[in-house]
């Protein structure tokens, strides 16, 4: 048990200093910098003019149709990862599945790009 | 894997192949041409069905592929080939719905496809990561085809309400899939039937087994999982309605049929029980449900869900007789159903298409044919004899008795004389009402499908009965 | 106290019947309901791996592995329906998917 608790030591060490480092990045200026309060300082800034409104505001759904799509292909990944780590051993029937794959999620690609599913407008 | 074993096993999954690159190739011919395209690619996807079939029937050979993961034995092939001919029919039949309804989304012959892929990998599983993908294959399909309308708020709702559920089904599957994985420590069918006789029951297996058993009844619209039925049946588009009626019911079928029959034989007296519940309560919700339906679509949803509870009679026997018995009724249902839908698609008047069951009345009047197929298929639907729907009921029941289990059967009979009084309400709303305004003439693909199915129902069945039989009881053998 | 198989089949049934009571008691927005799907999977997932470890079988992790994909692909078609229905509608309330009854 307390060999495999040494072998987080230096997880524990590299912890430790990034807490010091950043608290001592966040006390020191209380600390040292020069204070000239002020209400301006405080206020929205937007390029001159006051805030148009709130930042919780409705957004564009055409977002989501971009998170959808690329939750489609952001997660096939996770089948490139283990095809990738094991590639020396799977050889050239492997290297040809994978194409296979990719191939299939190109006619996918080439259909959202062709519906104009890509474009903002 | 070498390459003559892969060679072996892409053999087998040929049809499967066919479709999907079919359907890949059809989706990039759409999205190069554009909406005007539909028609073309409605033809070309019926086309790519038929080929499948064809290859499957004259050239594939009987096997098992990838491993284990694939099987094509002679229970697969019969509901491969109901399964492609209720695709075809369904795409064949929106043909006129498209011109009438300016519904020329190129997508949906593409979707059907990759629905059917996903069917057909379904009924070949022979182990759960093959189950599970093609379910969720065919499932996904299916949710953007209900909501394919999408400026019809009733298609999406349909679309949302098919999704919501059936993602909850995939996921209650799917945690049984886990259990039963993980207390026999395999995921082929065959290989958990070896350890389930070995090592007798345990409760892990049996919560993993009823949570797989709750997620298939899902599919094949089974009470108490039957809440999604109505309202996708009379939201989604016509043409959808009859595909979703159809083929997919076949494939969970067939995957609820495989999974116990091949995967829990050792447990059966487990699962019996199971299916005994859910067939009764099927057949008693449908039956009485249907009595104060108005829309016609609603309606053949509550049939549907009677039709499941008596298919399910069959498979409570667990023997040949029994799976026999579901093969048959299965494939009298695909029949009576597209009739019956290629009735409703015909359903439309000048300004548009109408779906309450009044709008028939008078029909005998206004337009015979029609009048007397719809009439043919009531009646076989609610099971009178010599229609082949009674045939279908009678090898069910006749297998239940013969297993022993008296009070389904009797039961069964019970719910098919209640079943009885709503058809008989569109035979005699269609004959003896006042008429209403006539529909315009029926296209010619309707009329096709209607023709060669009601001739089916009545009496060609009776010619062609000795080969079903034949290829149904080739088909049953294979389990035991 | 040794982690055992046990452990991890509580937490994956805690979260498979907190995903379930979020599908059915949730009476506020479908987005709740999505989320809760996305829970009853990964409880399967935790189900999957926990499984593959404890018989030292690799296909549980490949099991896991294609629920995630086929997931992620679910969620996108959810989102999609989802986004349609709140064109026709203007509403993503539970209570609102009601045009359809009896």
């Amino acid at each position: 048990m307390s060999a495999l608790l040494a072998s987080y030591l230096p997880i524990v060490i590299f912890v430790g200093v990034a807490l010091i480092l950043g608290l001592a990045l966040l006390v020191s200026p209380f600390l040292l910098a020069f204070k000239a309060p002020d209400d301006e300082k405080l206020s929205a800034y937007e390029c001159g003019f006051d805030a148009f409104d709130d930042s919780r505001m409705k957004f564009d759904v055409r977002f989501y149709l971009v998170s959808i799509l690329f939750i489609i292909f952001d997660l096939e990944v996770a089948f490139l990862f283990p095809w990738a780590a094991s590639f020396g051993t799977l050889g050239w029937f492997g290297f040809w599945s994978m194409m296979v794959f990719l191939g299939v999620l190109t006619v996918g690609f080439v259909y959202e790009w062709k519906k104009g599913a890509l474009e903002w407008d | 894997m070498m390459p003559d074993m892969l060679s072996s096993s892409l053999q087998i999954a040929a049809p499967e192949l066919i479709l999907a690159i079919g359907a890949m190739i059809l989706l990039m011919i759409g999205v190069f041409m554009g909406e005007k395209s539909a028609q073309t690619i409605t033809g070309l996807s019926v086309a790519v069905i038929i080929i499948a079939a064809l290859w499957l029937i004259l050239v594939t050979p009987l096997g098992v592929g990838f491993g284990g993961s694939f099987v094509l034995d002679p229970f697969a092939r019969f509901m491969k080939i109901l399964v492609l001919i209720g695709s075809a029919a369904a795409v064949i039949m929106s043909v006129g719905f498209a011109e009438s309804e300016r519904f020329n989304r190129f997508e949906f012959p593409v979707l059907v496809l990759l629905s059917t892929t996903g069917m057909m990998m379904m009924v070949s599983a022979g182990d759960m990561i093959a189950l599970y993908l093609g379910l969720e294959l065919q499932s996904l399909a299916i949710y953007v085809l209900a909501a394919i309308n999408r400026d019809s708020v009733r298609s999406t709702e349909a679309g949302l309400k098919y999704f919501v559920l059936g993602a909850l089904s995939s996921g209650m599957l799917l945690y049984g899939a886990s259990m039963v994985y993980g207390f026999t420590g395999h995921i082929e069918f065959t290989q958990i039937a070896a350890v389930a006789a070995e090592s007798g029951r345990s409760v892990g297996l049996i919560v993993g087994l009823v949570f797989v058993l709750a997620g298939l009844a899902f599919k094949i619209s089974a009470v108490p999982f039957h809440m999604w039925t109505p309202d996708v049946y009379e939201g989604a588009p016509t043409p959808i309605t009859a595909f979703l009626a159809g083929a997919p019911k076949i494939a969970a079928m067939a995957l609820l049929t495989r999974f116990t029959v091949q995967g829990f034989e050792p447990l059966s007296d487990q699962w019996q029980q199971v299916i005994v519940f859910i067939s009764i309560a099927s057949m008693a919700f449908g039956a009485f449900a249907a009595i104060g339906q108005h829309n016609i679509k609603r309606l053949m949803a509550y049939s549907s869900i009677a039709h499941m509870g008596y298919a399910l009679v069959g498979l409570a026997a667990a023997n040949t007789e029994g799976v026999r018995g579901v093969l048959i009724y299965m494939t009298v249902y695909l029949m009576m159903t597209l009739g019956t839908f290629a009735v409703i698609l015909a359903m439309r008047r000048r300004d548009g298409m109408v779906e309450e069951i009044d709008d028939l009345s008078g029909l005998s009047q206004t337009n015979p044919m029609m009048a007397l197929f719809l009439t043919v298929m009531m009646l076989s639907l609610a099971g009178l004899p010599p229609l082949a729907g009674f045939i279908g009921k009678y090898f069910v029941f006749m297998a239940a008795v013969h297993a022993g289990l008296w009070p389904l059967a009797i039961i069964g009979v019970l719910a098919s004389v209640v079943g009885l009084f709503y058809y008989l309400r569109i035979v005699k709303t269609m004959w003896f009402d006042e008429p209403a305004e006539a529909f315009v003439p029926m296209a010619i693909e309707l009329r096709a499908v209607l023709w060669v199915t009601g001739l089916v129902v009545f009496p060609v069945y009776i010619f062609v009965s000795g080969p079903i039989f034949a290829a149904a009881e080739a088909a049953a053998k294979t389990f035991f | 106290m040794e982690i055992g198989l046990g452990h991890y089949l509580t937490v994956a049934a805690i979260l498979f019947v907190t995903g379930v009571f979020g599908i059915f008691m949730n009476r506020k927005n479908i987005i709740t309901i999505l989320m809760s799907v996305e829970l009853i999977l990964l409880s399967v997932n935790i189900n999957m791996v926990a499984f593959s470890a404890f018989l030292g079988d690799l296909v549980g992790q490949v099991f896991a592995l294609f629920i995630l994909t086929v997931a992620a692909a679910e969620a996108a078609i959810g989102l999609a329906i989802l986004v349609v229905f709140f064109r026709n509608r203007g509403s993503i309330a539970v209570d609102d998917v009601n045009t359809m009854k009896g």
